[in-house]
C-alpha cells in the first residue's frame, strides 16, 4: 500500500498540476459550423463538402491561424452538422447552431430547396427590431438556384450565376456547332434546382441564341429569363428524382429528331436517363447538363453513356490551387466539385473577413461579432476563387464567379473551353 | 408533342416488361404477408441491399459481372432472414403493430447502411443484353427487359414449384393457415417462417437486380419508390395472392407508363394512386384476394 502511495501521489500532483496550466496555456479557437447532406440520398454533397472544409481548416491553421483584433491568432475549429437537403432539417440545424453555438459563421446546407426554406427563417433586414428572425450570417457552400441570398441580409452565396453560364455556353455552342438548330430536353420536376434551371434559364439562353425547340415554337419564351417557365414544361418530357424508368422520356427524345438534347437533373436520373437514350439509340449531336451534374456520381454511374456531355461549372482542376483543393479532398475521402469545392473559398473568405472587421471572440461578444461578420461580408467587392477571381454582388449576398465548360471524354470530365479567353 | 397509337402501345409495352420487377416485389411482399399475417415494409429496402452486396463482392472480387445475379440474390436470402430475426421472430404475437414498425424502422436503417456505404452516389449496375434493342414493325423492345422479364418469370415458377410441389411448400402453407394446426402436426413454425423469408429474400435480391439493371444504375434513391410500388401490386392483387401480385405488377408497371405518355410525369402518380384506390373501395381483396383467403 505504501508503495501504491508513493507512485500515485506524483502521478495525482501532475495531473492536478497539468488542469491548472492547461486553460492558459490552450489556444484561443473561433468557431464555424457547417451542414449539409450527411444522411440520405444525397450524402454524397455533405460528405464532399466536409473534406474540403476539413482540408482549408487545416490550411488556415497550418498558416498560422486567424489573426483576432487583438493581435492574437486563434485555430479556426469546425462542428459539421446533418442538414439531409432537407428543408426541416436544415432550418432546425439553423436555429440550433444561431442559438446554442458559439460559431461565428454558417457554411451550408448545399441544396437549393433547403437552403430557400432555410433563407426564410433569417432576419429579413438587418436592424429591424420587428423581426425575430435569426442574427447569424450563413455563407453557402452551392444551393445554386438563382437569387436565393435576397431572401435574408444575413445570407450570403457563393455560388456561380448559371443565367450567365448557361448564356455564354448557348453562345459560345451557336458559334461552335453553326448546323446545330434544334433542341429539346427535359427536367427532374421535383427537384427545384433542376426544374427552376431548366425552365427559366436553360431554354431561354437557346432561345436567345437562336436554337429553335424541335417541336414547335414554345408559347411565351421569348428569350427572357423565366419567360413562358410554365409551357417549357409542358412541351418537355420530365420525370422526377426517384424515377427508375424512362422509356417514355427517351421516346419522346428520340421522337423530337433535335440536334441538342438538355438533361436537366442529378446525377441518378441523369445517368438513368442517358442510359435509356443509349439502349434506344436516340443519338443527339450535342448533350448538355445541368450543373449539379458535372461531378464524379455521373463517371462513377454512367461515364460510356455521358460521353460527349458538356456542362458549365465553376470547379476544375486547372489552376495549382484548384488542383491542390482536388487532392485533399481525396485524401479526406471525398471528392471536389462544384459544390464541395465552394467550401475551400468560403473558409478562406472568412478568415478574410474576420481579419478585415476584427473581433474579440468573447462569449460576451458573440452576437457582436457575428455583426461584424456580416457587415463585412456585405462590403467585400471581390475575393480570390480556386479558379480565378470572384466577384461579389454586394446588395444581394451573390457571387460572380469564373466558370469553364467541361465535357465528358474517356470516363472523365475535361475543360473544353474557358469564356474568359474570349471576353 | 403529339401522341399516335404507336406510341400508346410503345408507352404499354416498356410498362409491362419494366412491371416484371415489381411483380418481383409484390410477391415477396404477399408471400410474408400470406405466410405471417404481417406486411414486411424492409422487404424493398432488403432488396436493393442484396443487389449492393451483390455488386460490392463481384467489383471487389474481380468475379464475373454476371455473377452479381446470383450473389444478390444469395445476399438477399441472408438479409432477408436476418430481418425476420429482428423485426418479427421475437416480437410479441398479440402486438401486429410491433413488427410493422421494426419492419419501417429496418426500411429506414437498411437503406442508410447503403447511404453510408455508398455516400449515396449512383453506381453502375451490369445489365445483361444491354446492347439489344428488337425491333418488330413500329415496335421496339429493350433486350435487357426481355432478360428482366424472362429471369422474372422463371423465379416465379420455381417459386411456385417450391410453394406447391415440395414439402417446404406445404409446410409454409400450413403455417399461413393455421399455426397452431401446423405445429399440432409437427411442423416448426418459426423455422417455416424463417425460411420463408429467406427465399422471399432471395426472391428480392433478385429483383433488386433486376430493378437496378433495368435502369442501369443502382442508388439507394431506389428503396422508397420500389416499396410503394411493391405495396401497391400486393394490395391491387389481393394480399396474399401469388397469381395477384405477377398480374398486378405486370398491370401497374403497363398503366403507369400509359399514365406518364398520356398524362406527363407530375400526373402519373395521381392516376396509379387513384387505381389504388378504386381496388381498396370496389374490391378490397383485390384482383385475387378472395380465391386465396385463409380460413
Amino acid at each position: 500500500m505504501t508503495n501504491l502511495k508513493r507512485i500515485l501521489k506524483p502521478a495525482v500532483a501532475a495531473a492536478a498540476l497539468s488542469a491548472m496550466i492547461s486553460p492558459a496555456l490552450a489556444e484561443e479557437t473561433v468557431h464555424i459550423a457547417g451542414w449539409g447532406a450527411k444522411s440520405g440520398p444525397l450524402r454524397s454533397f455533405g460528405v464532399n463538402s466536409e473534406a474540403v472544409l476539413k482540408a482549408a481548416v487545416k490550411e488556415v491553421n497550418d498558416s498560422g491561424g486567424i489573426m483576432l483584433a487583438d493581435g492574437t491568432k486563434a485555430k479556426l475549429e469546425y462542428t459539421y452538422y446533418d442538414s439531409a437537403c432537407n428543408a426541416e432539417q436544415a432550418i432546425s440545424v439553423a436555429r440550433k447552431v444561431a442559438s446554442e453555438s458559439s460559431a461565428l459563421i454558417g457554411i451550408g446546407p448545399t441544396c437549393s430547396g433547403a437552403a430557400a426554406a432555410m433563407f426564410g427563417v433569417f432576419q429579413k433586414t438587418v436592424g429591424d427590431d420587428t423581426d425575430t428572425g435569426l442574427q447569424f450570417p450563413i455563407l453557402t457552400d452551392t444551393a445554386v438556384r438563382n437569387g436565393l441570398a435576397k431572401i435574408s441580409q444575413w445570407t450570403f452565396r457563393n455560388t456561380p450565376n448559371e443565367p450567365d453560364m448557361y448564356d455564354k455556353l448557348f453562345a459560345w455552342v451557336a458559334k461552335t456547332y453553326p448546323d446545330l438548330k434544334t433542341i429539346y430536353g427535359g427536367t427532374e420536376t421535383d427537384q427545384g434546382h433542376s426544374n427552376g434551371t431548366y425552365s427559366k434559364v436553360i431554354v431561354q439562353a437557346s432561345k436567345r441564341h437562336g436554337f429553335d425547340w424541335a417541336t414547335g415554337d414554345i408559347e411565351g419564351v421569348t428569350g427572357d429569363l423565366g419567360s413562358g417557365s410554365a409551357e417549357v414544361l409542358t412541351s418537355s418530357s420530365n420525370w422526377l428524382m426517384a424515377d427508375t424508368n424512362f422509356s417514355v422520356q427517351a421516346r419522346a427524345f428520340k421522337k423530337s429528331n433535335a440536334d441538342i438534347y438538355v438533361i436537366s437533373s442529378h446525377p441518378f436520373t441523369t445517368c438513368g436517363m442517358l442510359k435509356e437514350l443509349k439502349r434506344r439509340r436516340a443519338e443527339p449531336k450535342l448533350l448538355i447538363g445541368l450543373t449539379s451534374s458535372s461531378s464524379a456520381e455521373v463517371m462513377k454511374g454512367c461515364a460510356e453513356a455521358a460521353e460527349g456531355m458538356i456542362i458549365p461549372t465553376s470547379f476544375a482542376p486547372i489552376t495549382p490551387a484548384a488542383e491542390k483543393v482536388a487532392m485533399l479532398a481525396n485524401e479526406n475521402g471525398g471528392d471536389a466539385d462544384l459544390h464541395s469545392a465552394a467550401a475551400w473559398e468560403n473558409v478562406m473568405i472568412i478568415k478574410q473577413v474576420i481579419e478585415s472587421v476584427g473581433i474579440d471572440n468573447t462569449p460576451e461578444s458573440l452576437m457582436a461579432d457575428r455583426r461584424k461578420i456580416r457587415d463585412g461580408l456585405e462590403m467585400l467587392e471581390q475575393t480570390q476563387g480556386l479558379i480565378g477571381e470572384v466577384q461579389r454582388v454586394q446588395d444581394e449576398g451573390e457571387a460572380l464567379k469564373p466558370y469553364v465548360f467541361v465535357q465528358a471524354m474517356n470516363g472523365m470530365w475535361t475543360v473544353i473551353h474557358d469564356p474568359r479567353a474570349t471576353n | 408533342m403529339a401522341i399516335d397509337f404507336i406510341d400508346v402501345v410503345q408507352a404499354i409495352i416498356d410498362g409491362l416488361l419494366f412491371g416484371s420487377t415489381y411483380a418481383l416485389i409484390g410477391l415477396g411482399f404477399t408471400l410474408i404477408f400470406g405466410a405471417m399475417h404481417k406486411l414486411n415494409l424492409a422487404y424493398a429496402a432488403s432488396a436493393i441491399a442484396g443487389a449492393y452486396v451483390g455488386l460490392a463482392v463481384i467489383l471487389m472480387s474481380g468475379l464475373p459481372i454476371v455473377l452479381t445475379f446470383v450473389l444478390g440474390p444469395v445476399a438477399g436470402g441472408f438479409i432477408g432472414f436476418g430481418v425476420y430475426i429482428t423485426c418479427f421472430r421475437y416480437m410479441p404475437a398479440t402486438n401486429m403493430l410491433a413488427p410493422l414498425m421494426a419492419s419501417i424502422g429496418a426500411l429506414f436503417f437498411i437503406d442508410e447502411i447503403i447511404i453510408h456505404a455508398t455516400a449515396g452516389s449512383p453506381l453502375a449496375f451490369p445489365a445483361v443484353m444491354d446492347d439489344v434493342f428488337l425491333e418488330v414493325g413500329e415496335y421496339g423492345f429493350r433486350g435487357d427487359l426481355i432478360f428482366v422479364l424472362v429471369t422474372s418469370l422463371i423465379a416465379m415458377l420455381v417459386l411456385l414449384y417450391v410453394l406447391f410441389g415440395t414439402r417446404l411448400g406445404l409446410a409454409t402453407r400450413a403455417v399461413s393457415q393455421q399455426v397452431v394446426a401446423a405445429e399440432l402436426c409437427g411442423i416448426a413454425s418459426h423455422r417455416t417462417n424463417a425460411t420463408t423469408f429467406a427465399i422471399t429474400g432471395v426472391l428480392g435480391g433478385l429483383a433488386g437486380c433486376m430493378a437496378a439493371a433495368a435502369v442501369g444504375v443502382i442508388s439507394p434513391l431506389l428503396t422508397v419508390p420500389i416499396t410503394v410500388k411493391g405495396l401497391i401490386v400486393t394490395v391491387i392483387g389481393g394480399l396474399g395472392s401469388i397469381p395477384g401480385a405477377i398480374v398486378a405488377g405486370f398491370a401497374v408497371g403497363g398503366f403507369e407508363n400509359l399514365f406518364l405518355l398520356l398524362f406527363g410525369v407530375n400526373q402519373r402518380d395521381i392516376y396509379v394512386f387513384l387505381l389504388l384506390f378504386v381496388f381498396l373501395v370496389f374490391r378490397p381483396n383485390g384482383l385475387f384476394g378472395k380465391a386465396i383467403n385463409r380460413d
